[in-house]
């Protein structure tokens, strides 16, 4: 069954250009210049029950938009979304109930008072049953390793407690749909594992349906099969994790190690070499001529160890990103493949 | 070298101040004062509507002060028997006087001026003057400069526009030496509130909660200064109490020299206490700063 | 599992606000115990000028019936109203342009609750307390010291437009802080609020003459912030048989006003939430 089902959705929205200088801003009090920003320009999906989704893109994609539109805090310029049967945007109470939204980048506990009093006032805006809600508390507060703290100021608390905390408040009225925006933003690499691997459990467990957006690539592989990403507003792709790889880097990696402990001069006419450190080196190839260079490296060196891998995820979607930027209008989903390969 | 020991204090590897790096030190304050300008007119010009808006709204309690005073002089004159001054003050001095304080606090008032200064000592922007070769009060006193004069050259439509309105209530030009005592005892103003509430600023290099410090102050000054009515009205010991502070200097007594109600030999003492008053807190200001610093820089920030 | 209640229960959210906004002015006990002492001093200092004016008159504008304590009582009214929008509103009403800044009203607009009740009552500023607790001893101080008695009907009449004195304020209020979703920065609205309530702190007789007359309409029936202190302060000072038309009207329209600025204040609420929602990233 579909939870979340979208279809057209756009977002454009103007802003004020502030003028540089005293003449444009006296200028400023009389006409204001506005720009108009494309957000989301007609993103098409459906999500299942039960899904973990990635939504990945440059700053700016339009990630966050959509899943503001998602959460009805924010009205689209047009097209329809559907989350769990309702139209977000109409606020009703009976959707904002079952979902939740959490942002890495801002908080909603109250600063100075402990966790335990924000979560108390969940309970009431919520109507968590009182049992239920100790006991979802102490659940999720134990298994994310912060229920010593929940006496202590937020304030007090580090980034990823703080975050972790951030999570809990949203997790208490069990939303079946969760919309996670940079959950692990600016985390140590600890409250990130601790982070991932909760939220991998809870999902499991729960079979909640879960939209993530993150930089993180840890977050993105660990976490979820499905990957979407949006560039300029538009949704480049939608597809598996190495389906990414697939289709968007024409090359492979060969990792080689010499016998003789030295790395032969002639290596950079086969290809990219990458990291030369005898007597090891990595060699980029483009993938049609992997055999090629396979059979020309066995016969003409002695190598001791070889081994081919596709690039890091990282880097193929650090490149294409790189791509968008400059050609944003060769970006779209048909385009793509060529643009890469052309490398 | 003895001659040059004496100049040299302070300057780094024993050079002397030449002439040249007084005029250096010019332009950089200069700059800075221009700097200090242009900041706070984009400030004030970037947000439009706030800004046409607060300008105007300043006026309004005087609107409320017309009616009350017509209230309370209509009171006296249905019992007191032809009464028809309090303590010198006409139903016209009152509105006068109200109108000329706006202006001594226009010159007096520094919003943010103590808990800016206590704010950078907390935070350690104050650093900053140790390390630069700037001196903190007077970077301070350009940037309220500055200020003042942008909003003077705003506010002087409004400001105009209702004086001239309510020109009805003053009792004309006062005469020439009245008017340039009027004029020095504003200027007077301006540096006695400067250098009051920096000095108050600085206790914050010994205390670090200063707002309790700063509200009674600014409760104080409220009263005190005139600025809710002529302080001729307090009776007996409280006009001697309040005669003898400074606060009265800020909003008071420009007015009421303006208004004809002090002259002659009073006029002139008055303004050259007021003088006195303004030395006295440059001085502490200056005490206060020097002494904060080095023992801010004594437990090394 | 058991079927969720849908309607949510307002009244346990306030009180969780005043709890949560109780336990966090105990953590900042000093800055709590300056706001109360402090807006108590303020209150002192205009008592004292008051009490400097009727040194000098025995009554605010001729034959008005306003006399020291009679306006003694007015100011009483005025304390606790204010004290009760301050305590309530004021600072939620401040943070609400903070919370469209910043743009944590996300946060509220996912609640399953009415919004401008969450940005209405978010925090409590129990300093405020210490002002109406003046109020309060003053209201009694001056009932102690005037001729006039007022009886039952008064005393139940003048809590419910004290009521309706709030909600006009706090209509007032939300509406200005609401309009910083257009102004961008709104440094001046407390001025701009502090400014129009002006009006409202003297007895509306003083308000007469060419120009007086017009200026007492409009803040009666336009902007009617003249009704908040004067409705229910009358009812202490004078019997309850009206002189004039205006005086039979008044307390008739200050219901109608009250529910009318509510009204107001939600459209332009939730005005300004569309245009929130429109403009945001």
């Amino acid at each position: 069954m579909a939870v979340i089902e979208i279809e057209g959705l756009a977002k454009s929205y103007r802003v004020y250009q502030k003028q540089e200088g005293l003449l444009a801003s006296i200028r400023g009090l009389f006409r204001r210049r506005y720009r108009t920003v494309e957000a989301v320009c007609g993103i098409d999906m459906t999500v299942e029950r039960g899904e973990f989704v990635a939504f990945l893109g440059p700053n700016g994609a339009g990630k966050t938009t959509t899943l503001k539109l998602l959460s009805g805090v924010i009205n689209p310029t047009s097209g329809t979304a559907r989350v769990l049967g309702h139209i977000p945007w109409k606020r009703e109470n009976a959707y904002r109930r079952r979902f939740a939204l959490v942002m890495g980048q801002k908080n909603q506990l109250w600063w100075d008072l402990p966790a335990n009093e924000s979560f108390r006032l969940h309970q009431e805006i919520y109507r968590i049953e009182r049992g239920r809600f100790e006991r979802t508390r102490d659940e999720l507060t134990s298994m994310l390793e912060v229920r010593h703290l929940l006496g202590q100021p937020v304030r007090e608390l580090s980034l990823g407690e703080r975050m972790k905390m951030e999570l809990i408040a949203a997790l208490l009225h069990s939303p079946e749909v969760l919309f996670l925006d940079e959950p692990t933003i600016g985390l140590d690499v600890r409250a990130q594992y601790t982070i991932q691997n909760f939220l991998r459990y809870y999902q499991q467990e729960r079979r909640v349906t879960i939209l993530l957006t993150s930089h993180y690539m840890k977050d993105v592989s660990v976490l979820c099969r499905r990957v979407v990403i949006i560039n300029s507003g538009r949704i480049v792709y939608d597809g598996s994790l190495n389906g990414i790889i697939d289709r968007f880097s024409g090359h492979k990696v060969i990792s080689l190690q010499f016998t003789d402990g030295r790395v032969p001069g002639s290596l950079g006419g086969l290809g990219e070499v990458l990291s030369p450190e005898p007597p090891r080196a990595k060699l980029r190839v483009p993938r049609g001529r992997v055999t090629e260079v396979l059979t020309h490296l066995l016969a003409q060196h002695h190598v001791e160890d070889i081994s081919v891998e596709d690039p890091p995820l990282e880097e193929v979607i650090a490149r294409m990103f790189a791509r968008c930027e400059e050609r944003p209008t060769e970006c779209e989903l048909g385009h793509v493949p060529e643009l890469l390969g052309e490398e | 070298m003895r001659a040059a020991s004496a100049w040299g204090h302070g300057l780094p590897g024993g050079r002397e101040a030449s002439a040249g790096d007084v005029a250096e030190t010019m332009v950089a304050s200069l700059r800075i004062w221009f700097v200090a300008l242009r900041i706070s007119v984009e400030e004030r010009l970037v947000y439009r509507a706030d800004f046409a808006l607060s300008t105007l709204m300043r006026f309004l309690p005087i609107v409320t002060q017309i009616f009350l005073w017509w209230a309370v002089f209509e009171g006296i004159q249905t019992v007191g028997g032809g009464r028809e001054t309090i303590r010198g003050y006409s139903y016209n001095d009152f509105i006068a006087y109200y109108l000329l304080t706006m202006l001594s606090r226009a010159f007096s008032s520094m919003p943010g001026l103590a808990s800016g200064i206590t704010r950078d000592i907390r935070d350690g922007t104050v650093k900053k003057y140790l390390i630069q070769p700037v001196d903190m009060l007077s970077f301070l006193l350009a940037y309220r400069v500055a200020h003042k004069l942008v909003y003077y050259a705003v506010a002087a439509g409004p400001f105009a526009l209702v004086f001239f309105l309510c020109r009805g209530y003053f009792p004309g030009w006062p005469d020439p030496p009245v008017l340039a005592a009027y004029v020095a005892s504003l200027v007077m103003a301006f540096l006695l509130g400067f250098f009051l509430e920096a000095t108050i600023g600085m206790i914050g290099f010994w205390f670090l909660e200063v707002r309790s410090l700063l509200f009674v102050y600014m409760l104080f000054n409220f009263f005190l200064s005139g600025h809710m009515f002529p302080l001729d009205m307090l009776p007996g010991m409280w006009g001697d109490v309040v005669g003898a502070l400074p606060l009265q200097y800020l909003a008071y007594f420009p007015t009421a020299v303006f208004l004809g109600k002090v002259s002659g030999a009073d006029l002139a003492g008055g303004v050259c206490i007021q003088l006195a008053w303004v030395v006295f807190f440059i001085t502490t200001a200056r005490v206060a700063m020097a002494r904060g610093l080095r023992r801010y820089s004594g437990y090394g920030g | 599992m058991t079927a969720v209640p849908e309607r949510p229960d307002y009244l346990r959210v306030f009180l969780t606000f005043a709890r949560n906004s109780l336990v966090r002015e105990m953590i900042f006990r000093g800055n709590f115990i300056i706001d109360t002492i402090s807006s108590m001093a303020w209150v002192l200092i205009n008592l004292a000028f008051y009490t400097l004016i009727f040194r000098y008159t025995p009554m605010l504008g001729a034959d008005t019936g306003w006399g020291k304590y009679q306006f003694f009582l007015f100011l009483a009214t005025t304390l606790i109203v204010n004290s009760l929008v301050r305590g309530l509103f004021m600072e939620n009403a401040d943070e609400f342009g903070e919370l469209i800044r910043t743009g944590n009203l996300d946060f509220v607009l996912l609640k399953p609750m009415d919004t401008q009740f969450l940005v209405s009552l978010n925090r409590i500023e129990w300093s405020a307390l210490g002002n109406l607790v003046l109020g309060l001893l003053l209201l009694f101080y001056a009932l102690g010291k005037v001729d006039y008695r007022p009886g039952p009907v008064q005393v139940v009449l003048y809590p419910l437009y004290i009521g309706c004195g709030v909600a006009i304020l706090y209509s007032l209020m939300i509406t200005l802080a609401a309009s910083s979703v257009w102004l961008v920065r709104n440094q001046s609205l407390f001025n701009f609020w502090f400014y129009i309530t002006n009006f409202s702190r003297y007895p509306m007789e003083i308000y007469r003459g060419d120009f007086g007359t017009p200026l007492r309409l409009f803040f009666t029936f336009i902007v009617p912030v003249l009704v908040v202190v004067n409705v229910p302060a009358r009812l202490l000072v004078r019997p309850l048989a009206p002189q004039s038309v205006e005086d039979a009207v008044l307390p008739l329209f200050a219901l109608v006003a009250a529910a009318g600025s509510l009204a107001a204040s939600r459209w332009v609420f939730n005005r300004a939430l569309v245009s929130y929602r429109s403009a945001s990233s």
